[in-house]
């Protein structure tokens, strides 16, 4: 029986419960960075976990490759990490020669035994091993496709461990060599100018054999790599935390950025030997109101603004003053994505008519779409290539991305549907969760206004990307976001050969596009390929097998005692640069 | 010798004691209320245009829209109206899959014993050993989403409860003198199942509709806040409060109250109703 006593009793507990979750200031994480994470970490296992972002985001400071991003330049380039300078490329782009950093050590640990336990140094070797880890079909790795095709015999390899059951790591791929020690050969099949892009992800990262082979299965919680922070420990669903690793190789704060970087004091720490701090704690923080909370308090060092509490924080695009007296800095970051909304071209009817695609684009009103679900922080699409991204071309203007309701009806007429008379009901797919099935809600709502009926199928994300994968769907919304800096990397979306299950998730395959797409794929970066790259785009918005909405903004506030934050998420190597100011954190920390 | 006395027969009795339950009386008039508010609604005589986008996203309630508007501008007294509709459908279209298959197989079993009983026993015990939630959701993955398949998938969940209750008043009424003269009589079994002793059982399968009423409307709240209930698009009381869920951190607090506010009344009415309709059916309760 409910009392008021009883009432009273429990609000006493429940408060003495929330203060027992404040967290004391522990003196030895002082100089932490604490950094949220936007959902739960799976295992740290570079070869299965190779295309989780958010696992990627803690296994990069444990981990390294043989390139990394430039922290601060924009647009983002790749830049040598263990790799000694630029590698060699052969005249036709097919060999690349990597002279490997000497004096890089992996972290100390038990596995070591040849050394009693002191870490080995990075050999030439341990990027093939790891490769060939990254081909072994017993791990089912979802990063291979970054090789697959690519370098040459490696696909080979791997239908023969698929035929014999078993990876034999003794034989070798014939596209990958190590002549010496620090000397690593990698033969392409084909030009890949996107081989460098490449080689920053996760399943290219160097692992070492003797941890691998000592903790078998258990690997995933042991990570050992040779990068700036060693694991320390792992509370499931609560927090990671990362130690500085003391025999850290010579890396140091980039001196270059963009104009701009010098005043906003980015450059303070230029040529400091990395890493800036003592480790880090990464917060798994899942939904919205604890993390953005948590950073309320002071307990994590920045967090992107949850959609519902913008209004609460951001008025007018400025901070409110309540929160910016607290030392607390807006910054806003153009994201390299795309949202949209599918439409399968193998669907009969809406395969067959463009006018019809064409109508439902202008009938879209992706600046309604973008106040409602994203606070205004993103720019209406015009094709597929986002800002941020070598390629983009900011003049571009679609013709059909205009909201016109008038002109929609006509193309409809045109399609032979006036009216939306003799079309059926279409089906939209959308997975499990609110904003997902508000989103169709609205599609629903001005597609109707146009004639044309839509029902709504909400899904759970497997049976949604099932349906995807069997070009089931008739339609349904979708975000992609960059791999790397590469337009390439959108416009493989309409690849013919890519359909379902590969990443061209309309099935659109149009022979005059794919030409191009082949024409382009071996090409370097640079005018001739971007006026390629533009005809393709031209294509696309024509045909219409998608209906491009919004290239997202990200809205990010961050603690006045965080320095050197850059956002970047295709740069997943990124704690090391970040320093915490301990004065200005004595000073902020209490207003909060 | 003729009267004009009043018939005190169980219903008769039932209905004086009800009239004279002031508390139910009101319940009784709130539950008619909202049936009827849910059949113009159905009919779509009022709030027909619940669907209407405007401009004027999260407005705060005010004489134009008495409970504000939702994410797209759209009136949420409208929506809420709408989901009384939809919340009194799903209580009466699963109560009448539910009853029908309750109350044969309850009669069968308790008035065959036997083999039969065993068969149908075991059946309910195994449907019975699975929640019910898990058995609703699983369902409604086979059947896809919407309305129907919520009615199916509730509607073919829910009858344990009541197959028990009537096995066990079949078991007791079935040796009881008016069963064995209508037997002696030369009755069939159907007519002493159905034209005897159902009568004499069904004050218990009217408190066990009300009952599994509010039942219905529950499941369906959750359900559809879980993503699994009524098609989207569709202003249910659950998917009011699953987009209140977000709305809440930006102070929108009118899409929660509102549908929150027509639940509880709705429950509270068929609950204490359903109270009333016990007390005066149940023979062990009336004399209290």
């Amino acid at each position: 029986m409910i009392s008021r006593s009883n009432i009273f009793i429990a609000l006493a507990v429940w408060v003495t419960l929330l203060q027992g979750c404040t967290r004391k200031d522990d003196p030895q994480f002082a100089n932490y960075i604490n950094e949220p994470v936007k959902s739960q970490v799976r295992g740290l296992d570079p070869t299965i976990s190779a295309s989780d972002l958010y696992t990627g985001l803690v296994m990069g400071q444990i981990y390294e490759g043989l390139m990394q991003y430039a922290y601060l330049e924009r647009p983002v380039k790749v830049e040598p990490l263990l790799s000694d300078g630029m590698p060699e490329i052969s005249k036709g782009n097919l060999v690349y020669k990597f002279k490997i950093r000497k004096g890089i050590f992996f972290h100390d640990d038990p596995s070591f035994k040849a050394t009693n336990g002191k870490g080995r140094e990075l050999e030439a070797a341990d990027f093939i091993y790891s490769w060939k880890r990254l081909a072994d079909p017993a791990y089912h790795s979802d990063g291979f496709w970054i090789f697959d095709g690519k370098v040459k015999g490696i696909t080979k390899w791997r239908e023969d461990a698929i035929k014999i059951g078993k990876a034999d790591y003794s034989k070798p791929i014939e596209g990958l060599s190590a002549p010496d020690k620090y000397t690593l050969v990698i033969t392409l099949a084909k030009p890949f100018p996107q081989l460098l892009y490449v080689l920053t992800m996760t399943g290219a990262w160097a692992l070492p054999h003797e941890a691998i082979e000592n903790y078998g299965g258990e690997f995933q919680n042991h990570p050992v790599g040779t990068g700036p922070y060693k694991f320390r420990s792992w509370v499931r669903n609560s927090k990671i935390i990362l130690d500085r690793n003391p025999n850290y190789h010579d890396d140091h704060y980039p001196t270059k950025g963009e104009p701009e970087d010098m005043n906003r004091g980015l450059l303070t720490d230029a040529g400091k030997k990395l890493p800036l701090n003592d480790g880090v704690i990464f917060w798994e923080l899942v939904e919205d109101q604890p993390r953005w909370l948590n950073f309320r308090k002071g307990e994590t060092d920045w967090v992107e603004i949850p959609k519902d509490s913008f209004d609460s924080a951001v008025k007018k695009d400025e901070l409110i003053d309540e929160i910016k007296k607290q030392g607390v800095e807006l910054q806003k970051w153009t994201e390299p994505d795309l949202t949209f909304d599918a439409l399968n071209m193998e669907d009969p009817i809406l395969g067959k008519n463009k006018y019809l695609r064409q109508a439902m684009m202008m009938a879209r009103d992706s600046a309604a779409v973008i106040q409602k679900f994203y606070n205004g922080r993103a720019i209406i699409a015009q094709g597929p290539i986002p800002p941020e991204i070598a390629g983009y071309n900011p003049n571009f203007k679609n013709p059909l991305k205009v909201f016109n309701l008038v002109k929609a009806k006509e193309l409809l007429k045109k399609a032979g549907y006036p009216d939306g008379k003799g079309l059926p009901e279409f089906v939209y797919d959308t997975y499990g969760g609110t904003t997902s099935r508000q989103l169709g809600e609205f599609f629903q709502h001005e597609m109707a206004q146009l004639g044309i009926k839509i029902k709504i199928h909400d899904n759970t994300w497997p049976e949604f990307m099932d349906k995807q994968k069997k070009r089931k769907s008739q339609m349904f919304g979708m975000a992609w976001s960059a791999d790397y800096p590469d337009a390439e990397n959108f416009l493989q979306l309409f690849y013919g050969p890519n359909g379902s299950p590969g990443p061209n998730a309309s099935n659109y395959n149009n022979p005059e596009f794919n030409k191009l797409y082949e024409q382009t794929a071996v090409m370097q970066d640079g005018p001739a390929r971007n006026a390629i790259y533009q005809k393709m785009v031209d294509i696309v918005a024509e045909d219409c097998p998608y209906i491009f909405d919004a290239h997202r903004k990200t809205y990010t506030l961050n603690n006045g005692w965080f320095k050197n934050f850059k956002r970047n998420l295709i740069n997943l190597g990124y704690i090391k640069y970040y320093r915490i100011d301990q004065q200005a954190k004595k000073e902020l920390k209490p207003k909060l | 010798m003729t009267t004009n006395q009043p018939g005190t027969g169980l219903w008769a009795d039932a209905f004086l004691r009800i009239k004279k339950d002031r508390l139910a009386l009101v319940c009784l008039l709130i539950i008619i209320l909202y049936a009827l508010v849910g059949f113009l609604a159905w009919a779509g005589l009022i709030a027909s245009d619940y669907s209407a986008i405007s401009n004027d996203s999260y407005a705060a309630p005010s004489s134009a829209h008495w409970f504000g508007t939702d994410i797209f501008g759209r009136d949420v007294l409208l929506r809420t109206i709408h989901g009384t509709r939809i919340a009194l459908s799903i209580g009466l279209v699963t109560s009448l899959i539910a009853i029908p298959i309750g109350v044969t197989l309850g009669a069968l079993a308790g008035y065959f014993g036997g083999i039969v009983d065993e068969f149908i026993i075991w059946f309910y015990t195994t449907m019975d050993s699975i929640p019910d939630l898990l058995k609703i959701i699983a369902l409604s993955f086979v059947l896809g989403r919407g309305l129907l398949s919520v009615y199916i998938s509730i509607g073919f969940t829910t009858w344990v409860g009541l197959c028990r209750l009537i096995r066990g008043e079949f078991l007791k009424h079935k040796s009881r003198d008016y069963v064995q003269a209508a037997n002696a009589m030369g009755a069939s079994h159907y007519r002493r199942m159905f034209i005897h002793i159902l009568p004499n059982v069904f004050h218990i399968i009217l408190i066990n509709f009300s009952l599994r009423f509010i039942m219905g409307i529950k499941t369906e709240v959750i359900l559809s806040y879980l993503g699994m209930g009524v098609e989207p698009g569709q202003p249910s009381w659950g998917i009011m409060i699953d987009d209140a869920k977000l709305e809440l951190a930006r102070g929108v607090w009118w899409q929660l109250v509102a549908a929150t506010v027509a639940m509880f009344f709705l429950v509270l009415a068929f609950n204490v109703f359903t109270d009333a309709l016990r007390e005066a059916l149940d023979p062990k309760l009336k004399n209290k």
